[in-house]
């Protein structure tokens, strides 16, 4: 074989495009995401966390009224038995779905360029998990009460419904939710170790300290630490899938026209990483903007392939929108009929055309890779995206509730001021904790992001390029 | 009520003393501190290790035994529950007692079974025994044990604004009777009343003060009906129809099925009705400018303005004259006026045709508030039709006539009365428009005796509060004439005086202490010879048997009859530009009386299911052209008289009719009823007021109920309405929910109805769930009867009653929050129309009343989504709530396809209504005293957070139950007999459209009215295997009427079955 055949370089265009640009080195990585959470806080830090936590608080007090009060200061009524309480709660656990997707699915499929994302969207993940999570908490009529839905073995023998879809719920979202936390907790480690090695102060390294559960990084450390990380990642991958099938089951085991649809846990789930990915960037956008060495980690490749998935998903939702309307027809059954026609023209059919119009027809313009790869069109796209899937879900429960089988019980439903600041409120409580992670955590996954530039490859040549 | 302070008494010295130790024995200051201690001090024992296992269970057992006696933390209040120290006869606690007694209505006493508890009256029942109730009662008999405990009644006995003793006011009676000469300067204003006693009352005052004016005032009476039956008959009687007897009734603004109900009325008409048992159905026709419950069941229905129904009857009448050759019809109409509008002559002539068929067995009744020469005709037109006697007969009035308030009010003016005594009513507020009474008022002293401070308190120099019928002694008689004892259930709570006890201080005698006043009457009245015997009996049945008036066979005297038609018969000309009003009594507060009862204030109209508020009722089409929508505020002027009220479209009104109801618009009624009364504060947002809109400034005395040539214009402004049906359409869905047919198709058919709508196609339903064996000997089960149902809404009330349940206010009903378990749903229905869309707004539609509730459904879709197992299925069939174990997750309700579950969004039961949104930790709760003695102590109160809905009465079935197994002692033999105890909605139905009982026992009347041909099951594709099975509805309409193809054609399958071609458009099939 002579040189001419056989050569060690690789042709130009099969060469992959570096997932870190500027071939930065290790040294550079680690003091470009370690430095955010050591500088001192920036000024626009504050001017954005005072006015979301004092958000937070507010919608806070007003869980506290509710509470003391009694659901009434709501604007549900009969028929509305659920609206925005639940369709908040199906719009935060969507967002949250993204986040394990990224670091689960992405990551067993080897898809390298997850790792500059994963932290971040995990960490997203959790935060509105939680905002999901306050609601069906509170949204019952006796909270103080709400231990009767665990399985407590007692002394009358009375379990909860194993039959409720609102039990399956109760099960799904804390599995999601703890094995979540376990998996991020797991990524941090390593990095955590290198934020207490860095960190100045006795008592800030003594607290990474702890957290970093005595990482030192030695060849057994990292043994067990990517066993655990795949066997997580393997753990969450299911629960991607099964969250929001069993969120959906919430109405496709009912038996409201509207509600009860086969085709909803597959709908669910597309539409849960739509959304999800859309607020995935509408945090990563602002955040590249604020602290701008993170171009090299997040690139502009990153944003197209995100949107490339909304574009999927997005176009999957389209679909599933669709085939409920076709379905609806097809059955012969006026009550499905009549719930669909309501939907699309009935008393909440604006709703429905801003779904439509924010969830299909806008997020068809990723077609175009110019858009893709603009920073503003995307993050532009995404608010539409955010608040299409809102609207989603809001359709979903309101226009099915507040029209079902006897027209004598229809009823309207308009939330109260108490409803609207609750759900700002967790907006403030989201928004609020992602900057308190961003200030006191690495945002961007140090250790994983070493792996896949060129460096740590063991035949990797030092360029001489540069 | 004063905090019971509960004092053990120190023990006896010389007695034997039982002691729990040593120490408490020699009552030592270490045992009496060891004893408040939490711990006890030994309990430190424990650790120094010497731990025998005799010391540790001595330890424990002391601490046990003495934490009764500790101050605790974290335990309840202590509330003391201190025992009947004797046992009071007949009383066993836990079991109601029931007494016979009855209630005054303004037409009749109506007699009644009161249920009480421990000595408080909790729930009313018609009284089966007598043959007006047969155990039914309506709306305002079921509200009325509210009135007794309403909070805001009067309490005081009060001179000139200041608290008075009962004694000081006694005594000033005294002084004034001992003034009062021969009693001119003194007048009496009253209610109307058909009581004996107070008949024999007021002959000895007559005597005492021969020259005293004696005044009967009702603002919705049947004055006019009197005057017509008096001129028509020649007697003092009032017409009384036989409905038992009429194959074919014409109705002419005659809602004798509603407002102008009599149990008997709607029992004997629904029974007419059946299409079961071999009955021949009758047809109603009906003729009215809005839509009344009589309108709802009418086969032919026909909008006319009221000014307009002499108009049509006289046409009407011409039609007849000719059919039946009545000479005396002739006659009478010889001398008529003409009249300037002509109906649908073909409607008019078959509806005559039809009337005249059926000689002897047709009835036209004419509304008792027409005017007494339209009645008159009515009369005249029964003697053509020959059914005086047969299904129209008469009943002497008890009471001699009375002044009537204008005469009052013009003694007033000419200040021959100084001294005014007014017991009951409301005049100041009532009192028709012209007067001006409530100033009349001022010139003379005024004693009144009155349920609330209300308008009128102010005028009185004393003011004394009234008793409520269930705290006084009192006698009556029924719609039917016969004597009704009138039983107090308890001690007047205020220490009310009643009707009778007034009186009988002006007929000089001491008020009485018992019911010897009663007693008297009752010995003159029976003529008894053995009191000792037949008192106790009549208080027993609540009614002396024998003691009705049989309607008596008039005659008609054609030649009164002429002139009263020929002088007084007006026939105003329409016009277009004006409009008429008419004033009627409302649906739900009455004339006004009921204002400060909670639960007529929420009860919905059974039309409009308007709440706690009147408003105009207008047609579609005068809307239109008046440009306002529903709740637009409108002035209404005419002749000088002018009120503003917001305007309510109507389905079925005649065009340029307003309908409004009297009796809102107060100013004194209490908190409940009072203008503003109800106020929520909003955070951000408006208060909300209710309370309606006062209509008695149209009325005069000479016109108090139709008027015509009223100018009407917007204001520009919106008022809230809170009405409980958004959606009156039936959407297409007729064939699936209101199953209706003709009588034609029912005899070709009497499965008609078995296979309408989504019926028509589905396959075999299977569930995927396995449900918990039905297996206890009892299965309990409903149906209703859409073919009796009027809509009437008394089932509503008793249920309200019965179940404790809450009212929420106005704004929570504009939110969708009213708590009803049962609700009576109203449609307006039409055929598809060119376009095939269904509209609600159409001009002639046809109005259908579906009662719904929980139906019980064996696979009910609420138990299997409940997270927590609280709404799960009992072994005999009932779908139950545990509400200690719901937490509200309200998804039972979204899933329940019926929507009858009832969410508790606050705390009703302990907050004011005004004060739902204010923070929890600085509003006052708590339920006020007098409220919770009117609950039935065999339901739970609810609290906030709960889901509750209709159990089927399960304390009536759980009280049966243990009743059958007592009775069966160790035998297998529990089986609660067939048909012995009821719901509390089927109890109090008139027209016994719900039956209820036991499914599994052949022998109960629901197990043979669901096997009937006509039920269907609601929704059944769902597969939810209801408990509750409806009856289709038959219509009987006159195929050679104009209107006949109209008749139940919205119910109708669009396509005839296995035509499955062209598919309708959305939501718009069969």
């Amino acid at each position: 074989m002579s040189d001419a055949v056989v050569s060690l370089e690789c042709p130009k265009e099969l060469e992959r495009v570096p997932l870190v640009t500027s071939a930065r080195k290790f040294p550079w990585i680690t003091q470009a995401v370690s430095e955010i959470v050591e500088n001192r806080t920036p000024v626009w830090w504050w001017v954005l966390f005072l006015p979301l936590s004092a958000l937070a608080l507010f919608g806070l007090t007003c869980i506290g009224y509710q509470i003391s009060n009694g659901v009434g200061v709501w604007g549900e009524n009969h028929p509305n038995g659920w609206a925005w309480d639940i369709t908040n709660f199906v719009f935060w656990i969507g967002i949250g779905h993204a986040g394990t997707l990224i670091s689960a699915i992405l990551f067993l499929t080897r898809q390298k360029w997850r790792t500059s994302i994963n932290r971040a969207s995990e960490a997203m993940t959790l935060f509105a998990v939680m905002c999901a999570a306050i609601f069906p908490g509170i949204h019952v009529g006796r909270v103080w009460m709400a231990w009767f839905l665990a399985p407590i073995p007692n002394a009358n023998a009375i379990w909860p419904n194993f039959r409720s879809p609102l039990l399956w719920d109760v099960f799904a979202v804390s599995t999601y939710f703890t094995v979540s936390v376990l998996f991020w907790y797991t990524g941090l480690v390593p990095d955590l170790a290198t934020l207490r090695d860095r960190a100045k102060s006795r008592v800030v390294k003594y607290i990474y300290g702890i957290f970093a559960l005595g990482w030192r990084g030695s060849n057994r450390h990292w043994r067990h630490y990517e066993m655990a990380y795949l066997i997580l990642a393997g753990l969450s991958t299911p629960l991607v899938l099964s969250v929001h099938s069993i969120v959906s089951f919430d109405f496709a085991t009912s038996i409201v026209p509207g509600w009860h649809t086969t085709i909803f846990p597959p709908y669910f789930v597309a539409g849960a990483i739509f959304g999800g990915f859309a607020m995935v960037l509408t945090i990563l956008l602002p955040a590249r903007i604020v602290y701008p060495k993170l171009d090299d980690l997040i690139t502009r490749q990153h944003v197209d392939k995100m949107a490339k998935i909304i574009l999927l998903t997005g176009s999957i939702v389209g679909y599933a929108y669709l085939m409920e309307l076709f379905i609806a027809w097809y059955s012969a059954n006026v009550y499905e009929r009549a719930a669909f026609w309501n939907r699309a023209f009935g008393w909440y059919g604006w709703a429905y055309w801003c779904m439509m119009t924010c969830n299909v027809v806008i997020p068809q313009f990723f077609w175009i890779k110019k858009l893709r790869t603009n920073y503003i069109a995307v993050f532009i796209i995404c608010q539409f995206v955010n608040a299409g899937m809102w609207f989603e879900r809001f359709v979903i429960i309101v226009t099915s509730l507040a029209q079902d089988f006897l027209p004598s019980s229809w009823g309207h439903y308009s939330p109260s001021w108490v409803e609207i600041w609750t759900f700002a409120g967790t907006f403030g409580i989201f928004l609020s904790l992602f900057l308190l992670f961003m200030r006191f955590l690495p945002m961007i996954a140090m250790s994983e992001i070493k792996i896949v530039v060129p460096e740590a490859d063991a035949h990797h040549k030092p360029s001489t390029a540069h | 009520m004063s905090k019971r302070v509960i004092i053990h008494p120190k023990e006896e010295a010389g007695g034997r003393k039982y002691w729990r130790s040593l120490g408490q024995l020699g009552d030592t200051p270490e045992f009496r501190g060891w004893l408040e201690r939490e711990f006890p001090q030994g309990a430190s024992e424990l650790e120094g290790g010497d731990v025998s296992r005799r010391a540790f269970l001595r330890l424990m057992g002391a601490s046990s035994a003495l934490a009764g006696l500790s101050l605790a933390a974290c335990r309840r209040p202590e509330k003391q529950l201190v025992p009947f120290t004797r046992g009071v006869e007949w009383s066993i606690p836990g079991k109601a007692l029931f007494f016979a007694t009855s209630m005054p209505t303004r037409k009749g006493f109506s007699p009644l079974i009161a249920q009480t508890h421990d000595g408080r009256p909790t729930k009313i029942e018609g009284n089966p025994l007598h043959p007006v109730s047969g155990g039914a009662s309506g709306l305002y008999e079921q509200a009325s044990i509210l009135d007794l405990y309403d909070p805001d009644r009067a309490r005081e006995f009060k001179h000139a604004g200041k608290a008075i003793s009962a004694e000081a006011f006694e005594k000033s009676i005294d002084e004034i009777v001992a003034k009062a000469g021969d009693g001119s300067g003194l007048a009496f204003l009253l209610e109307e009343s058909s009581s004996p006693s107070r008949e024999r009352l007021r002959g000895e005052i007559a005597k005492k003060f021969p020259k005293a004016m004696w005044a009967v005032y009702e603002p919705v009476g049947n004055a006019a009906a009197a005057t017509a039956a008096k001129a028509t008959f020649g007697a003092d009687v009032l017409a009384k129809a036989d409905f038992s007897k009429a194959n074919v009734i014409l109705a002419l603004d005659a809602d004798f099925l509603g407002q102008d109900s009599a149990t008997d009325d709607t029992r004997a008409y629904a029974k007419r009705r059946s299409v079961d048992g071999g009955n021949k159905m009758n047809r109603l026709y009906v003729v009215e400018n809005r839509y009344t419950v009589t309108g709802g069941m009418a086969d032919h229905r026909l909008r006319v303005p009221a000014s307009q129904v002499g108009a049509f009857l006289l046409q009407l009448a011409s039609e007849l004259a000719v059919a039946t050759g009545d000479v005396a019809l002739k006659t009478v109409l010889g001398g008529a006026p003409k009249a300037a509008v002509k109906f649908s002559a073909e409607w008019v002539k078959e509806c005559a045709v039809d009337l005249a068929a059926h000689k002897g067995a047709s009835l036209v009744v004419v509304g008792e508030r027409q005017r007494p020469a339209i009645q008159a005709l009515g009369f005249a037109v029964n003697a053509a039709l020959g059914n005086l006697g047969k299904t129209l007969g008469t009943v002497k009035v008890q009471a001699k006539p009375a002044a009537s308030i204008a005469e009052l009010a013009k003694a007033l003016d000419d200040k021959t009365v100084k001294t005014l005594v007014i017991v009951g009513g409301n005049p100041a507020y009532n009192a028709p428009g012209d007067l001006d009474f409530a100033a009349k008022l001022k010139n003379a002293t005024v004693i009144r005796v009155g349920t609330n401070e209300d308008e009128t308190a102010p005028s009185a120099t004393w003011h004394a509060p009234l008793a409520h019928y269930l705290e006084a002694w009192g006698d009556g008689r029924a719609l039917d004439g016969s004597y009704v004892a009138v039983q107090p259930m308890i001690l007047p709570l205020f220490g009310g005086w009643s009707e009778l006890d007034v009186l009988a201080k002006f007929a000089g005698q001491p008020k009485p202490k018992g019911p010897e006043l009663v007693q008297e009457t009752f010995k003159q009245f029976t003529k008894t010879t053995d009191f000792a015997t037949d008192w106790p009996k009549f208080l027993y049945y609540g009614f002396q048997p024998g003691s009705a008036r049989d309607a008596s066979a008039p005659t008609l005297n054609a030649d009164a009859v002429a002139k009263l038609v020929a002088e007084n018969l007006s026939l105003p000309a329409p016009d277009a530009e004006s409009f008429e009003i008419v004033l009627t009594a409302d649906s739900s507060i009455d004339d006004g009386r009921y204002a400060n009862n909670g639960w007529l204030q929420e009860f919905p109209d059974p039309v409009s299911k308007l709440t706690w508020d009147n408003a105009a009722w207008i047609s579609p089409k005068s809307a239109t052209k008046l440009g306002v929508a529903n709740g637009d505020v409108i002035e209404v002027s005419v002749n000088g008289a002018k009120i503003e009220i917001p305007a309510l479209i109507v389905p079925g009104c005649a065009d340029n009719s307003l309908t409004i109801a009297l009796g809102y618009g107060r100013t004194a009624a209490g908190r409940v009823g009072s203008v503003a009364a109800t106020t929520e504060k909003y955070v951000f947002g408006d208060a909300m007021v209710s309370g309606g809109f006062n209509a008695y400034p149209l009325t005069t005395s000479a016109e108090p109920y139709i008027r015509v040539g009223a100018k009407v214009r917007a204001v520009g402004r919106n008022y809230a309405l809170a009405i409980t049906q958004e959606h009156g359409s039936l959407e297409g869905r007729g064939g699936d929910l209101v199953r209706e047919g003709t009588l034609k198709q029912y005899n070709e058919n009497p499965k008609f109805a078995e296979k309408f709508g989504m019926d028509a196609h589905i396959p075999e339903n299977r569930s995927l769930y396995s449900h918990p064996p039905l297996n206890d000997i009892h299965q309990w089960g409903m149906t209703v009867d859409l073919n009796a149902c009027t809509g009437c809404g008394a089932c509503m009330v008793a249920c309200q009653a019965e179940n404790n349940i809450p009212i929420v206010g106005k704004r929570q009903v504009l939110d969708g929050r009213e708590m009803h378990w049962i609700r009576a749903d109203r449609y307006f229905a039409s055929g598809p129309n060119a376009d095939g869309k269904y509209d609600q707004e159409t001009d002639e539609p046809e109005m259908v009343s579906q009662p719904m509730m929980c139906q019980h459904c064996e696979n009910a879709p609420c138990e299997t989504v409940c997270p927590v197992n609280a709404t799960v299925h009992s072994e005999d069939g009932l779908n139950v709530m545990a509400y200690n174990r719901c937490i509200g997750t309200r998804y039972c309700a979204n899933n329940c396809p019926f929507k009858v579950r009832r969410f508790n969004f606050f705390d009703y039961n302990e907050r004011q209504i005004k004060e739902l949104r204010k923070w929890n930790l600085v509003s006052e709760r708590g339920m006020e005293d007098t409220l919770k003695l009117s609950k039935n102590p065999n339901v739970t109160v609810r609290m906030r957070g709960v889901m509750e809905k209709c159990t089927f009465c399960v304390q009536r079935i759980q009280e049966a139950k243990i009743a059958g197994k007592a009775k069966g002692r160790d035998s297998a033999d529990v089986r609660i007999p067939a048909n012995s105890f009821t719901a509390a909605c089927a109890q109090s139905c008139p027209s016994e459209a719900i039956v209820f009982g036991d499914i599994s026992n052949p022998e109960s009347n629901v197990s043979k009215v669901r096997s009937g041909p006509r039920a269907y099951e609601l929704l059944k594709y769902l597969n939810v295997a209801s408990r509750v099975l409806y009856l289709a509805r038959v219509r009987n309409p006159n195929m050679k009427m104009p209107d006949a193809a109209k008749a139940a054609a919205y119910s109708q399958p669009k396509h005839p079955h296995g035509a499955h071609g062209a598919e309708p458009k959305h939501g718009g099939s069969q």
